[in-house]
């Protein structure tokens, strides 16, 4: 049996605010297979962005483990988790968070840049890219001359084009209208199912829980 | 190539604020090139002057340069032709001239004023020397006159109410301590346009010297090289081969020179280091909002895999984009300054103890140009180092949070 894409093991996680620490995870075990569509649902305030982050290591847990691909995570240095987010973790944002001076083509050649792919081979991947986001012939265009839809296309071909293990996204379809959202889910489901990348969706929608391959509900920092 | 691409994207994102800092930068480094070209003319053209007046290497007894006289001559170099001779036919040497320093009183019957004389070659110290001596009546004198000639500065000719012709007697101590006079005709009206010199000048010919002061010595030998850069090496080697004379080169001998340069690098240099103090406050500040303005752009680059020290380097690219940018402007600006007061003819005044000013020029340096724009660029990424170090190591979660 091959070990899990990642693996969180009572994870504890406050906040201080003020006088008062924000509890934001109490005590949270995850498991995700490779290849396996996990939606996270819950409350605002439940802490689903708390796990996303913990999760996608961009944020350290203040007790708990964290395992990818068996590797064990916690006590590396800050240099190692960035090497680890640039080859294994795609990122999809709520607001789209595209880099506005680079066009589509180089916001999502962008992690290849970082990966020093070379040339040929970024450009082959990034017309590939475009053309499974359904954005072929648009890669010219700088975020600011592409819909909201069209952004968040560009933002999955940027978490995807590397072929990452796990990709992490945070209320993609937030500020998507309910048609754009449908069409983005979808995107997000078969390119990551494609691409055997394991998935973490903090997500409201119910069209995005129907497509996951399992639903984990989070209520007050904890597992329901 | 694509971090370029993308570091000028960046700059021109905001052009205004890119344009300021650049416009400062531009005048900045256009400031230092003319203040620095300045300089370094009024270096070439005191070297020039100094050389020439002095000789590129000059030879004297041992203790000529170093030791005081209780008499005149007491440290003169003796066996000076032999030695002119052999020193003449080293190779690289164009010319080598003899002169006599000596002192005495010039009177012109009615009253007396003290002189500070040079015994030279006549014509030959003239021809080498040039334009230096600068004739405002008569001429360079001749040897062969029945009476000994003379050139004496303008004011001293103003003093002793002579003419080009005038007779005039100059008295001197002998090197065995008697008082000797001469009596010499006026040729020549002169002036270096140091006033200080011009009322106590007086030139006459080595051998009319000789004979005043009961002589066969000189006081000195001066080479004239084809070649000024060689100065260092004939000295050097002239030092090896001849322990018995003191060997001193121009630059030894030009304090004027020596002070002039110490003084303007100390200005050129302070004036330099307040610009680039300007440029990297000018960098700070646009690249400081810059980074304030791109913190949760910042946090989406650190979140998918950029290292910290890869945002500063955009941030660096980016800063050198704006301070090369600008260095270049700067560098269009003095050369175009360059050329103008080139056209200009413009005069400044004279420096303090001088009489005559001298054109406003501006030398053109290549390695001036080079270390200017290296240390703009050096001073722009610096700032930019220095606003985006902190910034690309924020917490991910907070840069991300950022509005
Ligand atoms: N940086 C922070 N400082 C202080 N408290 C925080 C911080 N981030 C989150 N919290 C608190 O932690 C708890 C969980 O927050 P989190 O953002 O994970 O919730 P969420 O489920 O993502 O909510 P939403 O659906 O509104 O995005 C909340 O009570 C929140 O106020
Ligand atoms: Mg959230």
């Amino acid at each position: 049996m091959s070990s899990p894409a990642l693996r969180l093991y009572d994870v504890k996680k406050s906040y201080r605010n003020g006088a008062e620490p924000v509890h934001a995870l109490r005590g949270v075990s995850l498991e995700i297979a490779p290849g396996e569509m996990v939606a996270l649902t819950g409350p605002s305030g439940s802490g689903k962005s708390t796990v996303l982050n913990v999760c996608g290591l961009l944020d350290a847990p203040d007790s708990g483990q964290r395992e990818m691909g068996g590797e064990p995570l916690d006590a590396r240095p800050e240099a190692e988790l960035t090497r680890l987010r640039r080859e294994k973790i795609g990122f999809v944002f709520q607001g789209f968070n595209l880099v506005p001076v680079m066009t589509a083509s180089d916001n999502i050649e962008y992690p290849l840049l970082l990966l020093g792919t070379p040339a040929a081979e970024r450009r082959r991947r990034v017309d590939d890219a475009l053309e499974r986001v359904g954005l072929a012939g648009l890669g010219g265009r700088l975020p600011d001359q592409l819909s909201g839809g069209q952004r968040q296309r560009v933002a999955i071909a940027r978490a995807l084009v590397k072929s990452p293990a796990l990709v992490i996204a945070d209320e993609p379809t937030g500020n998507l209208d309910s048609a754009t959202a449908a069409q983005i889910v979808e995107l997000l489901h078969q390119l990551t199912h494609e691409r055997g990348a394991a998935a973490v969706v903090a997500t409201h929608d119910d069209r995005m829980t129907r497509y996951c391959d399992r639903v984990v509900r989070l209520a007050d920092g904890l597992l329901a | 190539m694509k971090w370029l691409v993308f570091a000028l994207r960046n700059v021109l994102r905001n052009r205004r604020r890119s344009l300021t800092a650049l416009l400062i930068t531009a005048i900045g480094t256009a400031a230092v090139l003319v203040g620095g070209g300045f300089a370094l003319f009024t270096y070439d053209s005191l070297r020039e002057v100094s050389a020439r007046d002095s000789g590129h290497v000059v030879v004297g007894a041992r203790d000529f340069f170093t030791g005081d006289e209780d008499v005149p001559m007491q440290n003169g170099l003796g066996g000076a032709a032999a030695l002119q001779a052999e020193l003449a036919a080293l190779p690289g040497v164009r010319a080598v001239l003899p002169r006599i320093e000596f002192s005495g009183l010039i009177s012109n019957g009615d009253k007396s004023a003290v002189f500070v004389g040079r015994g030279v070659v006549a014509q030959t110290d003239f021809r080498v020397r040039g334009v230096q001596t600068g004739f405002v009546a008569g001429e360079p004198f001749d040897a062969g006159a029945s009476l000994p000639e003379i050139a004496i500065g303008k004011d001293l000719a103003r003093i002793m109410k002579a003419n080009v012709g005038s007779g005039l007697t100059l008295l001197s101590t002998t090197t065995e301590g008697n008082l000797n006079a001469v009596d010499v005709v006026v040729r020549g009206i002169v002036s270096v346009g140091v006033p200080e010199i011009d009322r106590r000048l007086v030139i006459a010919d080595i051998g009319a010297v000789q004979k005043l002061l009961l002589t066969d010595k000189v006081s000195t030998l001066s080479l004239y090289l084809s070649d000024m850069e060689q100065s260092d090496a004939v000295a050097g080697s002239l030092a090896a081969t001849h322990p018995q004379i003191a060997v001193r080169t121009w630059l030894d001998l030009a304090s004027f020179y020596q002070a002039v340069r110490a003084l303007y690098n100390r200005i050129f240099g302070m004036l330099g280091g307040i610009i680039l103090v300007i440029v990297l406050f000018a960098m700070v500040n646009t690249l400081g909002m810059a980074v304030a303005e791109r913190t949760r752009e910042i946090g989406t680059l650190r979140a998918i895999g950029t290292r910290p020290d890869e945002i500063v380097r955009n941030f660096v690219l980016e800063a050198a984009v704006i301070g090369g940018g600008g260095a270049l402007a700067g560098m269009a600006i003095a050369g175009a300054v360059t050329i103008a007061l080139l056209f200009a003819g413009i005069q400044m005044p004279p420096p303090p103890g001088r009489s005559t000013g001298y054109p406003l020029l501006v030398n053109f340096s290549a390695v001036l140009y080079a270390a200017t724009g290296a240390a703009v660029i050096a001073a722009s990424a610096l700032a930019a180092w220095w606003v985006s170090a902190k910034a690309a190591r924020r917490p991910i979660t907070e840069a991300l949070a950022h509005v």
